[in-house]
């Protein structure tokens, strides 16, 4: 081989070994994307996701007991009557996240948990009805799940 | 000699046969009941020849038979001001105007207390003028919503202060107070009255802790005032929060309800009538029956870990219907003997037969979990 072709050859490898490292490089200082399973979970990720549930968790509970600065910060009214979710739902018990979705009889159609909130939201309270996918409403939803934990499915029941 | 059984006042055995107990055969013949029985063997003789024998009953001429009369309990309306939410005032209004219809008219009302909201004296003014509409006899004992804002000094300036006693046909009426000795959560923190209320107001809250309890001095009271009382005569204890543990993450209870238990202990008809749960509640403890009150305002779901088996549970109220699910009492005394009607607005049934109505069966494997946003800096 001849000494030009060593040379292409030493720098293509060369190349190839650089964009290894380059790539390789970069997904170790990227921020953490969404593995889902290809590798295993650190405990530093878990917490870190764990962090981020309880965060919601904290944000859904100053919703639920009617918490102002939280409802401003969110642009969401949650009642106009001074009251607040906990006052008939202490620990968020009575709310049966577990039975749903079924046919709730005060909306007299079949429901989910968001169309129930909304509806106490927009009825008991006499607040303004939520977007069902806004971050008030999950933080909501997640608050009376996170309360319920443990909780049997039991979907459909009344 | 053992007295025979019908030596005995009659209407004790019944009492005590009501309680599943057996009458007392240690009990000796009282002055009371010999003095009786020497009227009639003196004048038997006489009564027999002229018939009057069996329309004599000298029991209860000498022990002054007590007339049955009715009175009002009323309870937990957590006003607001006017401007923020009329709904609790429209229900108040209500019961108010109920309780003035009753023919014929309650010897009292007992007002259960959480007249207010957030223990704002607009809240406890807007209370009393509302009251001010029944012109019977009115007694108070307060809940922890009126208290917590200034530590009670409106209530009481307003409303009178608790403990209080007083004897009407023959029964003991005892009003406590059980939310006004609360250990200090608030100077540590440097809270404000505000946000010292605010904590109090919330049922699930962390930071107020164990609450509810009627303490030693109280106790001390209570021990005094019953002592002189016989022990087979009725006694009525009113409290906001129940004399017994139901569910104490949200002070559905009295945390020295054995001991106060233990003062009452020797009456052989004690009844315990409570607010704060806005549910009906029925329990027994001992001898001592506890009747829970309905509130005028909203009412509580069943605790999560269940309810007094003795407790027949109310039908789920209607959260569509504000005015569902809630009311006050009618309760009536005749011989000794207390019973409660419940008036729950707009209702026919009250109690459930099934738990798919009741919402006992509702779940009961789910984790407690008290709630973490009041315990986080800043509270």
């Amino acid at each position: 081989m001849n000494a030009k072709r060593r040379l292409l050859i030493a720098l293509a490898a060369s190349v190839v070994g650089l964009l290894f490292v380059v790539l390789g490089t970069g997904r170790l200082l990227a921020p953490p994307t969404a593995l889902a399973h290809k590798e295993k979970h650190t405990l530093d990720q878990l917490n870190a996701f764990q962090e981020v549930f309880m965060e919601q968790v904290k944000i859904g509970d100053l919703l639920f007991h009617g918490d102002g600065a939280t409802e401003k910060r969110m642009n969401v009214t949650l009642s106009k009557t001074g009251m607040a979710c906990a006052m008939c739902h202490p620990f968020a018990s009575d709310t049966h996240p577990h039975e749903f979705p079924k046919f709730q009889e005060q909306i007299n159609k079949f429901s989910t948990l968001r169309d129930m909130i909304n509806w106490c939201i927009e009825k008991p309270n006499e607040g303004v009805k939520i977007d069902p996918d806004s971050d008030a409403m999950k933080a909501l939803e997640v608050y009376i799940y996170w309360s319920n934990r443990g909780s049997r499915l039991a979907t459909g029941t009344h | 000699m053992e007295p025979r059984e019908s030596d005995l006042d009659p209407r004790q055995i019944d009492m005590e046969i009501d309680r599943g107990e057996r009458p007392n055969r240690a009990l000796t013949i009282t002055r009371r009941t010999f003095i009786n029985k020497a009227i009639l063997a003196g004048t038997a003789a006489g009564a027999a020849s002229v018939g009057w024998f069996p329309t004599i009953n000298t029991i209860d001429l000498a022990f002054g038979q007590q007339a049955a009369f009715k009175f009002a309990w009323l309870s937990d309306t957590h006003l607001y001001p006017k401007s923020v939410n009329t709904r609790f005032v429209e229900k108040t209004v209500r019961a108010v105007q109920e309780i003035k219809a009753m023919s014929p008219p309650a010897d009292f009302l007992i007002f259960g207390g959480d007249l207010a909201q957030l223990g704002d004296p607009v809240e406890l003014a807007l209370g009393a003028d509302i009251l001010k509409e029944l012109t019977i006899k009115k007694v108070f004992i307060p809940g922890e919503h009126d208290w917590y804002l200034d530590l009670g000094a409106k209530w009481e300036q307003t409303f009178g202060k608790s403990p209080w006693t007083f004897d009407h046909k023959g029964v003991r009426f005892i009003g406590l107070n059980t939310v006004g000795q609360v250990p200090d959560y608030w100077s540590a923190k440097k809270m404000t009255p505000k946000e010292r209320m605010g904590h109090m107001a919330t049922l699930d809250g962390s930071v107020a802790g164990p609450w509810a309890g009627v303490g030693e001095p109280q106790r001390r009271w209570l021990d005094q005032t019953v002592s002189n009382w016989p022990k087979s005569q009725p006694v009525v204890v009113f409290t906001h929060t129940p004399l017994y543990e139901y569910y104490p993450p949200w002070n559905f209870w009295t945390r020295d309800w054995r001991e106060v238990n233990e003062i009452l202990k020797p009456f052989s008809n004690v009844t315990n009538i409570h607010g704060h749960t806005h549910q009906v509640l029925y329990n027994e403890v001992g001898k001592m029956r506890s009747i829970g009150m309905l509130a005028t305002s909203w009412p509580w779901p069943y605790a999560p870990e269940g309810v007094p088996a003795l407790t027949k549970a109310m039908i789920r109220a209607d959260p569509g219907d504000h005015f569902d699910g809630v009311g006050w009492s009618r309760l009536s005394v005749a011989a000794g003997k207390v019973e409660n009607e419940y008036v729950m607005f707009g209702r026919k049934a009250v109690f459930a037969d099934a738990e798919v109505d009741s919402g006992t069966g509702d779940n009961g494997n789910q984790i407690l979990s008290p709630r973490i946003a009041d315990r986080m800096y800043p509270y």
